[in-house]
């Protein structure tokens, strides 16, 4: 699982602050995260619901609707380009070409009146310098290697005609076609029954063992972290409370939220009644708790944690944690 | 849905073996519509006559007196005429003949060569006019829905400005200084009918802006430009498609008004100024102002029909 280079950071989240400038006030989505992505691993952005995941991830390829939408802060150096500043044209060329996002929704990620060729050849004709027939060959070739069967006919199918898993697959041959550096994949696992997310998950484990590609893997689930993850960034109320190998995230969770998550899945091994939960819900984005956002909710909470927001705290040099109980 | 398809050439064609298929799933829900495809008989039929009737029919313009108020095969009528001979009004009967199967008017000019070439202009303006204001009103539409802001607001409020102006009015007025040329009209119609489908288009785009495709296609470098044209303009054909054919009939229409309160293209046989002048002789000749409006009345319907059988064709949540 080690098997990535240390030292070989593809790409560079430094304290990404992402804004929602709304009638009803600022909604401060992503709050100051920063993580690094190794070449070729599995890096796990984890939370609950409206923690920020998924913001942080259009906030990598500035996705988000502008305006209400603005980067206030941070950078994303990829290339040593700031992708969070640079002109709209440069990023072009970086989304799909070199960073690839694969969105939640499959069912409706394809456009319903074109048809899945149409899809794909287009998708590399704008990146690569290629004929529609030769960009048609490697189509082929790619949705064969996806698992798709009869790749041929099914270039010429319309999304409606395809199951779920299909278009799935057919999402992630789309983001592949221009052989991106690195791949996103936002909650890919969540909309789809449990054989499905068996494939996807031996899909992207697939990507990254064999095409050495670098992937950002947006999830709520610890099961798949564990399944598919290296290293996981733990994120709450717009923060990244806890950064470390999976491993440790799993055996030795600091953070007491991570360690919250963990305690909320069930345990086959124990008799159980009831599933844990941690008490209270995430903060309202626009009204984040001073301090500490995990406060209100955490049980090992001290004084301090109601005012000071607490600083990044290193327990090794893997390990990170956003707490006061570690500063 | 898929005219861009259709149109796209033989390799296309051949290269998408399953091209067809939304077409045709479309046209067969639109073929268990009777009045539709009635509508587009009609429709097809009358194009037909409009390209190729001048051929077949004698010049619209020919004067010809001694055969004066003819009336259609079929009818006879009573005339009153003046003799020179004996100077004075003596009645006589004419029945129509197959030389003149619609009659004449009272110039003597043959009546089926005017409504043929009638259709000919009444269909270019519809078409014509109604092209230019699906144009403006989508690029519009999908500008304001996309870009959004303040650009939007812009775009919207000067829909609206272009909506509250009396319409029929600003005709007048465009005629009254350029004179009575059809291109003006046709122009005129086009640069003010097109507000409707401007805000249609809108809030069809402002939907599908939304969805996730848009998202996926720029997560994977398309422009704006691309975005435009490949994914939101797509999706709203189906909705162009119904407004076009439903304003069509009303292009037409217009241009008979204008034509009946005399601002037409004197030049130009359209239905409407055959219809204004058949109104000074309803009393001696009524075929010659019952013919254009009949013709008016069917292809009216016909569009409306059609588009109508379009409309439920390409709504999902009908079921036909």
């Amino acid at each position: 699982m080690q098997s990535y280079s240390r030292n070989n950071i593809i790409l560079r989240v430094n304290d990404l602050k992402t804004y929602f400038f709304t009638r009803r006030g600022v909604v401060k989505a992503v709050d100051g995260v920063s993580f690094e992505l190794r070449q070729g691993e599995c890096l796990c952005l984890v939370g609950e619901s409206g923690c920020g995941k998924s913001v942080t991830a259009l906030s990598i390829l500035r996705l988000f609707d502008s305006p209400p939408g603005r980067i206030v802060g941070g950078t994303v150096v990829y290339n040593s380009t700031d992708l969070a500043s640079c002109p709209d044209q440069e990023l072009r060329k970086v989304r799909g070409k070199e960073i690839a996002l694969i969105l939640q929704e499959a069912q409706s990620a394809l456009n319903p009146v074109l048809t899945i060729g149409d899809q794909i050849i287009e998708q590399m004709k704008i990146h690569l310098p290629l004929s529609t027939d030769e960009a048609r060959f490697k189509a082929i070739n790619l949705l064969r290697e996806m698992g798709i069967p009869s790749a041929e006919d099914v270039l010429n199918y319309y999304p409606h005609q395809l199951s779920g898993g299909m278009k799935q697959r057919v999402l992630v041959t789309m983001s592949l076609c221009c052989d991106p550096k690195i791949l996103i994949a936002d909650e890919p696992t969540t909309a789809v029954d449990v054989t499905i997310k068996a494939q996807v998950l031996d899909m992207f484990h697939q990507l990254k063992t064999k095409r050495q590609m670098s992937l950002i893997f947006i999830t709520h689930d610890l099961a798949v972290v564990a399944e598919i993850g290296d290293r996981a960034v733990v994120m709450y109320g717009g923060r990244d409370v806890e950064t470390a190998p999976v491993s440790e995230i799993i055996s030795a969770p600091a953070h007491p939220y991570t360690a919250g998550l963990l305690e909320c899945l069930p345990d086959l091994s124990r008799e159980m009644s009831r599933l844990n939960s941690i008490p209270g819900m995430p903060p309202d984005p626009s009204k984040m708790p001073p301090g500490c956002t995990f406060h209100p909710r955490c049980p090992k909470m001290i004084d301090i944690c109601r005012t000071q927001e607490p600083p990044l705290a290193e327990i090794s040099k893997e390990h990170k944690v956003r707490c006061h109980l570690y500063a | 849905m898929n005219e861009r398809k259709e149109t796209a050439g033989k390799d296309r064609a051949a290269f998408h073996g399953g091209g067809f298929r939304l077409a045709s799933y479309y046209w067969q829900r639109m073929a268990r519509n009777r009045l539709a495809i009635f509508g587009l008989a009609f429709i097809i039929f009358l194009a037909l006559v409009a390209i190729a009737g001048p051929f077949f029919t004698p010049d619209p313009t020919e004067v010809d007196f001694e055969a004066k108020n003819m009336p259609p095969v079929g009818f006879t009528i009573t005339q009153s005429v003046y003799d020179i001979k004996t100077d004075q009004f003596i009645t006589t009967r004419v029945s129509g003949t197959w030389k003149h199967p619609l009659g004449t008017d009272r110039k003597g000019r043959d009546m089926l060569a005017m409504i043929v070439s009638g259709a000919r202009v009444s269909l270019q303006v519809g078409l014509l006019a109604t092209g230019i204001a699906i144009i403006i009103g989508t690029i519009i539409g999908v500008m304001s829905a996309y870009l959004g802001g303040w650009i939007d607001n812009a775009l919207m409020r000067f829909t609206d400005v272009m909506m509250t102006f009396p319409f029929f009015l600003l005709l007048v007025l465009i005629v009254f200084i350029f004179g009575p040329s059809l291109a003006f009209i046709v122009l005129a119609i086009g640069l003010t009918g097109w507000t409707g489908t401007a805000r249609l288009v809108r809030s069809e785009s402002l939907s599908l802006r939304t969805r996730e495709f848009v998202m996926a296609a720029k997560a994977l470098g398309a422009s704006d430009g691309r975005v435009v044209f490949r994914h939101l303009i797509p999706n709203v054909i189906s909705l162009i498609i119904v407004i076009a054919t439903l304003s069509i009939p009303g292009v037409i229409l217009a241009e008979a008004a204008l034509s009946f309160i005399g601002l037409g293209d004197p030049t130009v046989p359209s239905w409407g100024i055959i219809l204004e002048e058949g109104q000074h002789s309803l009393t001696t000749a009524w075929w010659v102002a019952v013919e254009p409006g009949i013709m008016l009345l069917l292809t009216v319907l016909a569009f409306n029909f059609l588009g109508d059988g379009l409309r439920d064709a390409f709504d999902p949540k009908s079921n036909v």
